[in-house]
């Protein structure tokens, strides 16, 4: 095999490719949990988005419906864990949990009659640009609007964190809701828009995988996606760019030991299969180790509850 | 301009607890007011509902005769009542300028050069630009006090904020204080410390158990009279006899050093000190310049090194608590509720947190409750614990009532030291006085205490010896006949005394 350039830049394109569902719900989950949410219900929410989108891409025939109804479907599931959670006062662990059950069966159900059908072309930007330039063009052109928006949004992320005023009380609700609700801020509105803004986008991470990445539906076709977006946004240490080197690697491992196992490399599948969780999870801890900087962006309320006694 | 704050009828009521008992009060801006009263007097809900935060169940305020609904701190906020907080409302991980910009819709600019105009004016020293926990408790304060004149606020009110505090740094706050109130601004002072009262205001309200008892001008007032008032009866003072302590050495720390990785904590800087028997050590300081470190590495917490604990002969400094209570010696720590005592468990099962050893409480891996009962029964009487449902959760119990009980359990195994960290904290002056007297009286029995506390009137109370801790270092030991509060505060404060 004659080692092409141009067949570089496809693979790197299609690590980027496969590390789009977990940039988006990672820093959907990074929003939620730094309001002090702890939110495990993502691939409950990912695969509610996967079959919505499908569902109404086949009803409906339109694109667009169907990706703004995933993250309409991500939003609404995610609506139920917030009143549960916020309005209640449930535990967050739990819940959570019950809503990624709640999602994998409920979707499981819809999709039964999307089982087979094959999805539609996802129109891509880009095209014509796709073959000038050696190496950059297949990673650079081509690629879905989702796509491009996934790889724009840890830094967007980073920015409305660091720079804007909603993005500051967002922080301080997560490091602090009792100082949050003595100051005037409302809590809990600040926390169900953490939550909702998890769900959408958790809603179109799921989308990308059931109308972009492979267009259809297979139940549960999540696979543990959402898990590992929520291992992202722990070792990461709530840091947005580091979700996106930390996608970029499992995505990476996850491509090339598919290469690896297709030519037949003598290393037991079960071994080659785990290797991007752990690399992932190494990398993270090692570029992540400065302990102040960890309490610095740690959000300390992170999964209690907060309710008010007047 | 003039501030009429008026408080008419106020009433608030928990379950089981009239907090405030149809409170009426009159303020007026120019002078100084200081709302007096014990812990659980009901002066905390009272402010509490001056700045919005809690809901009165009946009552009006009345802020130049005009009636105000404050059904939310953004109440308070806007019509300019600033409230610094007891236990501080800063955001720890957040700068400071983050801190203060959150609740303002000024521009960034504009309103670093305001927060900078108001840093000079009261000669407030805090880089604006580092994260709220690396500052000390008194730059907390000065931050939460420049949110409030932020604001321009026309009252200003100030729950216990002198508890966290050096000498020197309360008194550079009562002349801000004193200066906010010549510039017209309402100060509303609330505190259980009389001297203080004495020292800065002009008027004094008492509370008791929920109700206004009364309300005087200061120069009517002193002391003795006010402590009446506040407690409802005579206090007796307890004080320390002075007695010949042996030369026998106890315990022993030699270069103790601990280094943390967390930021939140302070690290240990070659640690040397010893206790003979029947001696009191008092360990002064602000709080987080090393006490809690200090307290878990002394009581095992933290490891540290085997040789640098030398206890009645034995190196002990790689052992873990339960280890080292069968080497006699007990513990008490700051956190009652989360360190001392599990919450959510009896008191009779709390008592037997700490003596797993006991043979008479174990036997073959099940719970001998009979034995422990007994057990929690005689620590309550022995003890003066006021209850006698000893199957109540321990949270439910008084601050008082579970310090009581927590030093019993420690001292009911007779020890050779006790170590405790703030065992009066927050606590109310009944309690406090039987606190003192049982540790008097162990000391009396020839046993050892060494006390870490932030209160220096209590150290110099109880010690013997006393010691600085300042930034994880230990100043020297001296005699604490030699020692007056005002040489503390300089030490406390980093300062150097001869």
């Amino acid at each position: 095999m004659i080692f092409d350039i141009n067949f570089v830049g496809l693979i790197i394109a299609s690590i980027m490719a496969s590390a789009v569902p977990l940039i988006l719900a990672s820093c959907g989950e990074l929003i939620t949990e730094r309001s002090g949410v702890l939110n495990l219900g993502v691939e409950g929410m990912m695969i509610i988005g996967a079959i919505s989108g499908f569902a109404l891409m086949t009803v409906t025939g339109s694109l667009f419906i169907a990706v703004i109804g995933a993250m309409l479907g991500g939003v609404l599931i995610s609506t139920i864990f917030a009143f549960l959670t916020q309005t209640l006062i449930t535990n967050h662990v739990a819940t959570g949990l019950a809503l990624t059950i709640f999602g994998i069966g409920i979707s499981a159900m819809i999709g039964k009659n999307f089982v087979g059908i094959p999805g539609k072309e996802f129109p891509v930007l880009f095209k014509s640009l796709k073959d000038t330039i050696p190496f950059l063009s297949p990673i650079l052109f081509g690629h879905s609007i989702v796509f491009y928006f996934a790889f724009a949004l840890p830094f967007f992320t980073n920015y409305f964190l660091k720079k804007t005023k909603i993005g500051l009380i967002v922080r301080a609700v997560g490091d602090s809701p009792e100082s949050a609700s003595n100051q005037g801020i409302n809590v809990k509105l600040v926390r169900y828009s953490c939550i909702l803004y998890g769900g959408a986008m958790c809603g179109l991470a799921g989308a990308y995988l059931s109308m972009i990445y492979t267009p259809q539906w297979i139940e549960n076709m999540t696979g543990g996606r959402g898990w590992i977006a929520l291992a992202l946004v722990v070792f990461s240490t709530w840091n947005p760019i580091k979700i996106l080197i930390g996608a970029m690697i499992f995505g990476g491992l996850t491509i090339i030991q598919f290469h690896m196992q297709a030519i037949g490399v003598r290393i037991p599948v079960q071994f080659l299969t785990a290797l991007p969780y752990i690399v992932t999870i190494v990398v993270l801890v090692v570029i992540s180790r400065d302990s102040r900087k960890i309490r610095l962006s740690t959000p300390s309320s992170l999964g209690k509850s907060f309710y008010k006694d007047n | 301009m003039n501030t009429n704050l008026k408080v008419s009828n106020v009433t608030k009521i928990y379950p089981g607890c009239i907090a405030n008992d149809n409170v009426s009060l009159e303020f007026e801006s120019g002078k100084i007011y200081a709302l007096l009263g014990e812990n659980g007097a009901g002066k905390s809900t009272l402010v509490k509902i001056l700045s919005g935060v809690i809901i009165p169940d009946q009552g009006d305020i009345f802020l130049n005769k005009n009636i105000l609904k404050l059904n939310s701190p953004l109440d308070a906020k806007k019509n300019d009542i600033g409230m610094v907080f007891q236990h501080f409302n800063l955001f720890e991980t957040l700068s400071v300028f983050e801190n203060l910009i959150i609740d303002s819709d000024e521009k960034k600019e504009n309103l670093r050069e305001k927060i900078e105009l108001i840093m000079k004016k009261y000669n407030f020293l805090i880089n604006l630009d580092v994260p709220v926990l690396n500052l000390s408790a008194g730059q907390k304060q000065k931050v939460e006090i420049i949110r409030c004149l932020i604001r321009n606020p026309k009252v200003l009110i100030m729950d216990e904020p002198t508890s966290v505090l050096t000498e020197q740094e309360t008194s550079e706050l009562f002349l801000s204080l004193k200066k906010f109130s010549e510039e017209g601004i309402l100060i509303i002072y609330i505190t259980h410390k009389l001297k203080e009262v004495m020292l800065l205001c002009d008027e004094v309200a008492v509370m008791r158990k929920g109700k206004l008892v009364s309300v005087s001008e200061i120069k009517n007032e002193n002391i003795e009279t006010l402590a009446k008032k506040m407690v409802g009866q005579n206090l007796k003072t307890i004080k320390k006899k002075k007695v010949e302590t042996s030369s026998d050495q106890l315990i022993k720390i030699t270069n103790l050093n601990f280094i943390s990785e967390d930021p939140f904590e302070t690290n240990l800087n070659n640690i040397n000190f010893s206790v003979n028997r029947g001696e009191c050590l008092g360990i002064a300081g602000i709080s987080g310049n090393g006490q809690s470190e200090l307290f878990q590495i002394l009581s095992g917490e933290i490891i540290s090194d085997k040789k640098s604990i030398e206890f009645n002969k034995n190196y002990i400094g790689d052992l873990n608590p339960q280890e080292r209570r069968e080497y006699l010696m007990a513990f008490s720590p700051e956190d009652r509720l989360e360190q001392a005592a599990v919450p959510q468990m009896k008191i009779f099962e709390n008592v037997a947190l700490n003596n797993f050893k006991s043979s008479n409480f174990f036997k073959n891996g099940l719970i001998n409750e009979n034995k422990i009962k007994e057990h929690a029964k005689k620590i309550i009487s022995d003890f003066n614990v006021n209850t006698d449902n000893i199957e109540l959760k321990s949270q439910f119990l008084s601050g008082g009532n579970l310090q009581k009980l927590i030093i019993g359990r420690e001292l009911i195994t007779s020890p050779d030291l006790l170590i405790c960290f703030n065992p009066t904290w927050g606590l109310d002056i009944g309690a406090i006085n039987y606190i003192h007297e049982t540790l008097i009286k162990i000391n009396e029995q020839d046993k050892s205490i060494i006390l870490i506390s932030t209160d220096t009137d209590e150290l110099l109370k109880l010690s013997d010896k006393i010691s600085v801790i300042h930034k994880g270092k230990l100043s020297k030991i001296m005699n604490a006949d030699e020692v007056t509060s005002e040489k503390l505060g300089v030490l406390m404060g980093g300062g150097e005394i001869d």
